[in-house]
């Protein structure tokens, strides 16, 4: 058995390397400029796919590639740099998540534009094929391969860093950027050669896990998470951090896979869980880790209170007589589905806001609470009352205290770590669906009451067939209501749902409560000093937003007639993230206009463009370099431009000085 | 001020056997660093002291121990009798300790009059009630309203109250900064180099504000300005290098010949 | 709101698509469908197909739009069908709520009243269940036996071979031929556990020396495969046997020739003969086994025809996604003409038993469960002569009634 061990940590260590490699690119390049690079799954797939195209043209050959790829994708992530994440720089690294989300989709589509959606194949050259034979162990070549060259890699790397004047300039920079530029260093050409640098680190991991895993689209998609993971587990901004995660998570994943196979895909995520709570900081990450830069929240705008009250008003009176010309202006699918799933997302993105706008919380899990309030949804439904008031309670009961045990352990740990905590919680989370026979088989113990364990959830394959009625017990069912024009009666719920909850986020802003959230959003240490426990606000902020997560889910789920486990989804944080910061930060109704632009930009480009994603990437590109504050903010930018305000540019507000207390 | 709830005993006259806050052996290290070594402070109620050192001395770090944003690595802090060591912040804050920053930290993006509302807010923390706490507008709080206003009129804001906070000037927002922490209606207010970066006039102004507002309070005040601590304190002490190395009356002190050569005399 | 109610309170039950048809919406074939319009009346029936285009089967998603393409040109220009047909596309993605968000935005918005698609069973599950709260006639591109089987409707009928049939051709071969003691490893999904069940029964029918050494499980997704192909490599197996497709499948041989499994076990898989497997594989394909559900080079029915006409419309070789998408709606429309009528509740009350010419020659969708009576082969991927995809060599043909679940054990009741 001992053979087999070894072989598994060698299993380990191999994958392991490549996430050295994709993590010390991340977290290099966060250490030094604060960015969080979403797209670095990407540059990795452009490695492969680069590679693939320069050893198959006559010539080329595979050692070509692995010199021309990294090259050629380094070039890509120099202008990347140059061109879309400087002019970010000083920003709050939200920003970065909101650029570097439209990175991705646009890259991926000009992958498959290119190279097609099939998968390529890409064949290692013979001498590093097959097996080799040592102190009666087998070793597959390839695998010794990448081990060697993640290592020489890793150790150029850290003599690079250590032991050249760019590694001191970048080590300098990443501790404190202001005193490098004092004296008198031109940061921003290290900036674009770090950048490039993690790039080219990307690619050459994405090119040696070719001839293994094949080149296809998906494939940044699949390493993006573990090496955030990975990152955030060492430590952000430690490049020993990355080495020591990337190969730790390798060989725990690979070997954990085969003696405990319950664990998988959730063994990563447990790990990152665990080492924060105890190390809030990740392995080797700086305790006195503080990010700065300027989150712009939108404020007020051009206009006054009583002008947007009628607005609002003007809004739900449109959408409560929209009903009216379906049939005849348009189908009631555009309402029943078009239309519901805007306000669901409408109200996903507000209880988001609720936490990232006021509480500077940037939640990357919050798709558990919708998820969650999803599935209990559908289940209460299902298996107890099937009135849809009753199930939407109960899915938003579920909630609240999930919520604040998830707050409970999340908040301790601040910025990016926050993100990625909630973030491995819901991926936690989105296991359970396909694990419900292990989870019991867990759970089967004599002193468990058997009503504790799981009901079944079906996997990939959803509950669904689900025949909710309005009554309590009774009354008429969900599906065979409608009100006009073949509009569903559930329209109607939803919408007084959404707005209902939106009059409720109104009202705790405009109490006590809020005042303090936006107190926080302000000042966070000032709200602190003047007596408010600024930690419990945070987690009593979680609590409501979870609970309105929760019922955004369960609307969601009604109107789709069951619940599946693209509910649990990650990209589905991403996805309303996205929506709030379109929309605007900070504002109640601002994100739910983000999930309108949204969803309306995608209904439009759909029938348009094949490659309508990159088409949205592109826009939230643009979106974010030039409209940081949102769609809410648009108004008062046009009126400074015909008031002869200050022309060109955007209105981003003056900066603050630098907020924060330093060391006297 | 006078509608103000004696919520923290303030009107007790202290002698010097009752000392509104006291360290005893206070010690952080930051790794190799001993950033604060065995400070010991008693500051009587009503004192006005003044905490001075050269740079890196220790003196906001020190802070930062005796308001909970770092906990000490060896010792404790008493405040008005009771060992607060492990509170946070906000806790001490509720039981009477304010703070001023080094860098202005005012609620930026709110109006004058919700930065100073808040804190006297929090001052009344205590009388209500859940619903009312989640619900019920925070115009319909009478109270905390005439708090907010008796506090810009003291601090000369009250024409400024609709205005952003950020938009304020610099000088006004220090006073800003000091209403906010005179609503919170403190018994011990610690300020951080209240005059930094202000001019002559400034300075005169701010320190005129402060005797003015804060005259009842007991006031802890790091300050790099020597003729200003010499004028307005009651006892300084003297930080170097993380440890006390001296302590008494302003006149003590400036005859220190220790004093003299570590710091008076030597970077001035 | 309550006003509302009152006033429409008629409409309240009356099915969605019928209502839609009724206002005039924008669905030709509804109308059509409602006033009882024969096809030779002209017409239009709209065919809705929904395939992966995004996500982790995309690369299979274009061969099934193809198809379904094709045939829809073919009715078009066959005289033997009277009415037109168009064809509107969705995007499944990978899951199932995505996949019913897809095909009821096709049902609802495009009028569409036969629905073709899906690739994962997860999703052809879920619109089993859509086609029959719709009331549309509904040919899966899924493979998991439960679509005809446990979960089949009156209003499901699949041209797509499932997994029990390829099992059958891949289970006997496999252990009287490689090897008896069988590693099993799968994803862990629907489809998975489908090939599982099924070959692992009817491995143990065919001979009784046959052993499961062990049985695993991969996440759906999963691109790290070193673990299991090391655990295989140092067991007793003789075969591995994979339940899995797509990129899963890829990357487990890929690795698994990589770390030098196939000098060790031989690897079998339902779906190792697939184009896109192959494709993707190269040389790591040469001497797997696998099912075969179709391959250009048959030269049964009117396979000839469709391989030509394939090629010179997409420059490319069909493979078994392309014959699904294409069979499906041929046989569906036969089923159209038969009962001379656009209506989907008149044309799936014809359809059950309706023999029809297609690619494998006379077929039909069996009336007990709805599944198209398919053969299967079984094949091993050889090295072709120019080199690069492996060939697929024909070993074994099991007929089609031979190869599909007796009646009685498909589990389908509620035909």
């Amino acid at each position: 058995m001992a053979s087999a061990l070894v072989e598994q940590l060698l299993n380990g260590l191999t994958i392991g390397m490549v996430y050295v490699l994709l993590a010390a690119g991340l977290s290099v390049v966060f250490g030094v400029m604060d960015v969080i690079n979403f797209a670095h799954g990407e540059l990795f797939a452009l490695g492969a796919y680069f590679g693939y195209a320069v050893a198959t043209v006559d010539g080329g050959g595979f050692w070509a590639a692995l010199v021309v790829a990294p090259l050629a994708v380094a070039v890509v992530g120099a202008a990347i740099e140059r061109y879309t994440v400087r002019p970010l720089y000083g920003r709050n690294p939200l920003y970065h998540i909101l650029l570097t989300f439209g990175l991705v989709l646009v890259l991926k589509d000009g992958i498959e534009l290119v190279w097609g959606p099939r998968p390529k194949e890409l064949s290692a050259p013979a001498v590093i094929s097959g097996t080799v034979e040592a102190f009666g162990f087998t070793y597959p070549r390839y695998s010794l391969f990448v081990i060697g060259i993640g290592a020489v890699l890793a150790a150029g790397t850290w003599l690079a860093l250590n032991h050249t004047r760019y590694g001191l300039v970048i080590r300098a920079g990443s501790m404190d950027r202001e005193m490098v530029t004092y004296l008198g260093i031109d940061i921003d050409r290290y900036y674009t050669l770090v950048f490039a640098f993690g790039a080219a680190l990307a690619a050459i991991a994405g090119l040696v896990l070719a001839p293994r895993n094949g080149v296809d689209p998906g494939m940044g998609d699949s390493v993006i998470i573990p090496a955030f993971v990975v990152v955030v587990l060492g430590g952000l901004g430690s490049f020993r951090g990355a080495v020591v995660g990337g190969l730790g998570v390798g060989v725990v994943q690979t070997v954990m896979r085969s003696y405990v196979p319950v664990l998988e895909g959730l063994v990563v995520f447990l790990l990152m869980i665990g080492v924060l709570l105890v190390r809030p900081q990740g392995l080797f990450g700086d305790p006195e880790f503080e990010e700065a830069g300027d989150l712009f929240t939108a404020s007020g705008g051009v206009l006054t209170d009583a002008r947007r009250r009628q607005l609002g008003v003007a809004v739900v009176a449109l959408l409560a007589l929209a009903p009216l010309g379906s049939g005849v202006l348009y189908s009631p699918f555009l309402l029943n589905s078009l239309f519901v799933t805007v306000l669901t997302w409408a109200l996903f993105a507000l209880s988001l806001d609720f936490v990232m706008g006021y509480a500077g919380l940037v939640s990357l899990g919050h798709v558990l609470f919708y998820g969650v309030g999803a599935y209990v949804t559908v289940l209460v439904v299902m298996h107890a009352v099937p009135s849809v008031v009753l199930a939407l309670l109960v899915g938003v009961a579920i909630c609240l205290p999930l919520a604040w045990v998830i707050g409970q352990l999340s908040i301790r740990v601040a910025g990016v770590y926050f993100a990625m905590i909630t973030l491995g919680f819901a991926e936690l989370f989105a296991q359970i669906p396909n694990k419900v026979t292990q989870i019991n088989a867990l759970l089967a113990t004599p002193w468990l009451p058997t009503w504790l364990r799981l009901p079944a959830l079906r996997g990939n394959r959803g509950l669904f067939g689900i025949d909710p009625v309005y009554g309590l017990t009774g009354g008429p069912g969900v599906g065979a209501v409608q009100v006009v024009g073949g509009v569903d009666l559930l329209y109607y719920v939803v919408l007084a749902a959404v707005v209902g909850s939106y009059l409720l986020a109104r009202r705790l802003m405009q109490a006590p409560f809020g005042s303090v959230l936006q107190g926080i959003r302000e000042a966070e240490q000032r709200a602190e000093f003047v007596g408010y426990d600024v930690t419990a606000y945070k987690r009593r902020a979680f609590v409501v937003s979870g609970g309105l997560a929760g019922l955004a889910g369960g609307l969601q789920a009604l109107a789709d007639g069951g619940v599946s486990t693209s509910y649990l989804a990650w990209i589905q944080s991403g996805k309303v993230i996205v929506m709030t910061m379109l929309g605007g930060m900070g504002t109640l109704y601002g994100p739910m206009l983000g999930a309108g632009a949204f969803f309306g930009v995608k209904e439009f480009l759909l029938p348009v463009t094949e490659q309508w994603q990159g088409v949205l990437g592109v826009l939230f590109v643009l979106f974010v370099i030039f409209v940081p504050e949102g769609l809410v903010s648009i108004p008062a930018t046009v009126q400074a431009r015909f008031a002869g305000g200050p022309s060109g540019g955007t209105p981003v507000e003056e900066p603050d000085p630098v907020d924060r207390e330093v060391g006297d | 001020m006078a509608a103000d709830a004696d919520a923290h005993g303030s009107t007790t006259i202290g002698t010097a056997d009752d000392p509104v806050l006291e360290t005893r052996g206070l010690v952080k290290r930051f790794g190799e660093l001993v950033a604060v070594d065995d400070v010991s402070l008693r500051i009587p109620r009503g004192e006005v002291r003044s905490v001075i050192g050269p740079n890196g001395a220790g003196k906001t770090t020190l802070f930062d121990l005796i308001t909970g944003v770092l906990a000490p690595t060896e010792g404790s802090v008493r405040f008005a009798g009771a060992d607060v060591t492990g509170l946070a912040p906000h806790e001490r804050v509720a039981r009477g300790m304010s703070r001023s920053f080094q860098l202005t930290d005012v609620f930026g993006g709110l109006t004058v009059r919700e930065n100073v509302r808040l804190a006297a807010q929090a001052a009344r923390d205590d009388g209500f009630s859940p619903a009312d706490w989640l619900l019920r507008p925070t115009g319909s709080f009478v109270d905390v309203l005439a708090d907010a206003e008796a506090v810009l009129e003291r601090v000369d804001l009250a024409d400024r109250a609709g205005e952003r906070a950020a938009t304020l000037a610099y000088g006004d927002r220090r006073r800003l900064e000091i209403g906010i922490v005179l609503a919170t209606d403190p018994d011990l207010v610690l300020l951080d180099e209240p005059t930094a970066g202000m001019s002559r006039e400034e300075t005169a102004a701010t320190m005129a504000l402060v005797g003015d507002v804060l005259a009842d309070r007991t006031l802890l005040l790091i300050e790099h300005d020597v003729d200003l601590v010499l004028d307005v304190s009651d006892r300084v002490t003297v930080l170097d290098r993380g440890s006390v190395l001296a302590s008494g009356t302003p006149a003590e002190v400036a005859a220190d010949d220790d004093v003299q050569a570590a710091y008076l005399g030597g970077s001035r | 709101m309550p006003r509302d109610d009152k006033r429409q309170g008629v409409v309240a039950g009356v099915d969605r698509r019928a209502f839609l048809a009724a206002v005039g919406g924008s669905g030709l074939a509804g109308l059509a469908g409602c006033t009882g319009l024969g096809p030779g009346d002209g017409g239009t029936v709209t065919f809705g197909v929904v395939s992966p285009i995004s996500g982790a089967y995309s690369s299979l998603a274009p061969a099934q739009r193809n198809g379904a393409e094709l045939a829809v040109d073919t009715i078009n220009e066959r005289d033997e069908f009277s009415f037109e047909a168009e064809m509107v596309t969705g995007d499944t993605e990978t899951e199932a709520t995505q996949g019913r968000q897809a095909a009821q935005r096709i049902i609802e918005q495009d009028g569409a009243d036969y629905l073709m698609g899906a690739i994962s069973s997860s999703v052809g599950l879920a619109l089993n269940e859509l086609a029959a709260e719709e009331e549309v006639v509904y040919n899966p591109g899924a493979a998991a036996v439960p679509i005809t089987g446990e979960n089949c409707n009156e209003w499901v009928f699949r041209a797509e071979t499932n997994t029990a049939q390829i099992a059958e051709a891949v289970s006997a071969y496999t252990v009287n031929e490689l090897g008896t003691d069988v590693w099993f490893h799968i994803a862990d999904y629907p489809y998975g556990e489908s090939v599982l069940n099924r070959t692992r029964r009817r491995m143990a029918e065919a001979n009784s020396e046959s052993a499961v050494v062990e049985t695993s499980r991969s996440q759906l997704g999963a691109d790290n495969y070193d673990t299991f192909i090391s655990d295989i490599g140092n067991s007793e197996a003789e075969v591995a046997l994979l339940g899995m497709t797509g990129g899963d499948l890829i990357n487990f041989v890929a690795q698994a020739a990589d770390q030098g499994l196939k000098d060790e076990v031989e690897i079998v898989s339902p779906t190792m003969t697939f184009q896109v497997v192959r494709g993707a594989l190269g040389p790591a394909a040469y001497g797997t086994y696998g099912g075969v559900r179709y391959v250009p080079a048959l030269d049964t029915g009117d396979n000839g025809d469709f391989v030509d006409a394939y090629e010179s419309e997409y420059d490319a070789t069909p493979d078994n996604f392309a014959r699904v998408g294409y069979q499906s709606i041929l046989m569906t429309g036969a089923g159209i003409e038969e009962a001379d009528s656009t209506d989907p509740a008149e044309v799936k009350d014809v359809l059950p038993d309706l023999e029809t010419e297609t690619i494998f020659g006379t077929n039909r969708y069996r009336g007990c469960d709805g599944q198209a009576l398919n053969p299967t082969w079984m094949a091993e991927n050889v090295e072709p002569d120019g080199g690069d995809p492996a060939r697929v060599e024909l070993l074994e043909e099991v007929s089609g009634e031979d190869a599909a679940l007796p009646c009685g054990e498909t589990g389908c009741d509620a035909r």
